[in-house]
């Protein structure tokens, strides 16, 4: 019985920790897609100030830390204009299409830092 | 016979002491006694295979130099490395310190011959022709963030575009235009993770090829 009760706990542990692990390592993972596709233009900290945004830059590329903006878009306004590119949604062609360089998991997880760099939820739809 | 010989030994030696004829084995020690390896590994195939794999690198991978370069540019850079990126290499927050190490006439050209000797079957020879080609313009310009990211010599020769992508300033003297093509068409033989988006899909193989010849046309 013993024996049993001391698997079964050996078992519980690893799998908390397995969890544990993977819930941390994908949110790691988020944050380094993000500073290696995205702060080029958008900054490391999201506020549309990464190195590419000269005097010259057409356009001002988003402030995520802006709640009141990014309010204004749906989650699938956002996985629009990732993966096909500002032209999809009327907006800037500086804005690059990523549909074929990332994954349809690492977009879903980009909208997900996104929701935490604006604080907000975003409009429903 | 002796006098046969003699000429032909001289004759030898003097193509040899030819700009260009220099000597890649002695290039390659230099790469290595220059503490070269340090940044570049010249060991195809690609073996980047993560970011992070892609963000451990110093600088970029030269196992494809002699289909990348153009020899005479790189033989002069070798020389006087004045900085192709303006932000340090895999960096988006520290300019590039254009620090890169300076060689000497007979090095450069030794290793420039070393460096060329590297190539990479995917690049097809004799593809792409350097043009004002007006669909790569469009394309570059307008239709593709391709200025977003790279800095390019736009009306009146007046430098615009983004830091984060090598600049193209001077692209038609530095990039064998084959390669620009091979690139945009097969970038996970080149750089299988890389910040610039994949337009594979997206371009098809003739406007990538209108982009190429654009590129290489900038002086």
């Amino acid at each position: 019985m013993m024996m049993k009760f001391t698997i079964l706990a050996a078992f519980v542990f690893s799998f908390a920790l397995a969890t544990g692990s993977s819930g941390q390592a994908q949110e790691i993972e988020v944050e380094k897609v993000f500073k290696f596709y995205c702060a080029q233009c958008h900054g490391v900290s999201g506020k549309g100030d990464g190195p590419n945004v000269t005097e010259d830059f057409p356009v001002s590329p988003r402030n995520f830390t802006n709640a009141a903006e990014m309010n204004k878009l749906t989650n699938a306004d956002i996985k629009n204009v990732v993966m096909d590119g500002g032209p999809s949604m009327s907006k800037s062609p500086m804005m690059p299409p990523w549909s074929k360089t990332l994954s349809e998991a690492e977009v879903d997880a980009l909208i997900g830092h996104l929701r935490v760099l604006c604080n907000c939820k975003g409009k429903e739809g | 016979m002796k006098l046969t010989s003699a000429l032909l030994l001289a004759l030898a030696l003097t193509l040899w002491s030819l700009p260009g004829h220099a000597d890649t084995a002695a290039g390659e020690a230099a790469f290595t006694a220059n503490d070269c390896t340090a940044c570049h590994y010249t060991d195809g195939p690609a073996k980047e295979k993560t970011i992070d794999d892609q963000l451990a690198k110093k600088g970029p991978e030269l196992w494809y130099a002699g289909s990348k370069f153009q020899r005479e540019w790189l033989e002069a850079w070798l020389q006087d490395p004045a900085p192709i990126r303006q932000m340090k290499f895999n960096s988006v927050t520290e300019f590039n310190a254009g620090d890169h190490p300076k060689l000497a006439a007979g090095d450069a050209a030794n290793m420039a011959d070393y460096l060329m000797s590297l190539t990479s079957d995917a690049v097809e020879a004799g593809v792409v022709k350097p043009k004002k080609n007006a669909k790569g313009r469009l394309i570059f310009t307008k239709k593709m963030p391709c200025s977003g990211c790279h800095q390019y010599e736009g009306r009146k020769k007046k430098l615009v575009g983004g830091r984060s992508g090598p600049s193209l300033v001077g692209a038609g003297m530095r990039l064998n235009p084959d390669w620009i093509y091979a690139y945009l068409l097969k970038p996970e033989i080149f750089k299988p993770v890389k910040a610039m988006p994949v337009f594979i899909g997206l371009l098809s193989e003739k406007d990538m090829k209108n982009v190429a010849s654009y590129v290489a046309n900038f002086k």
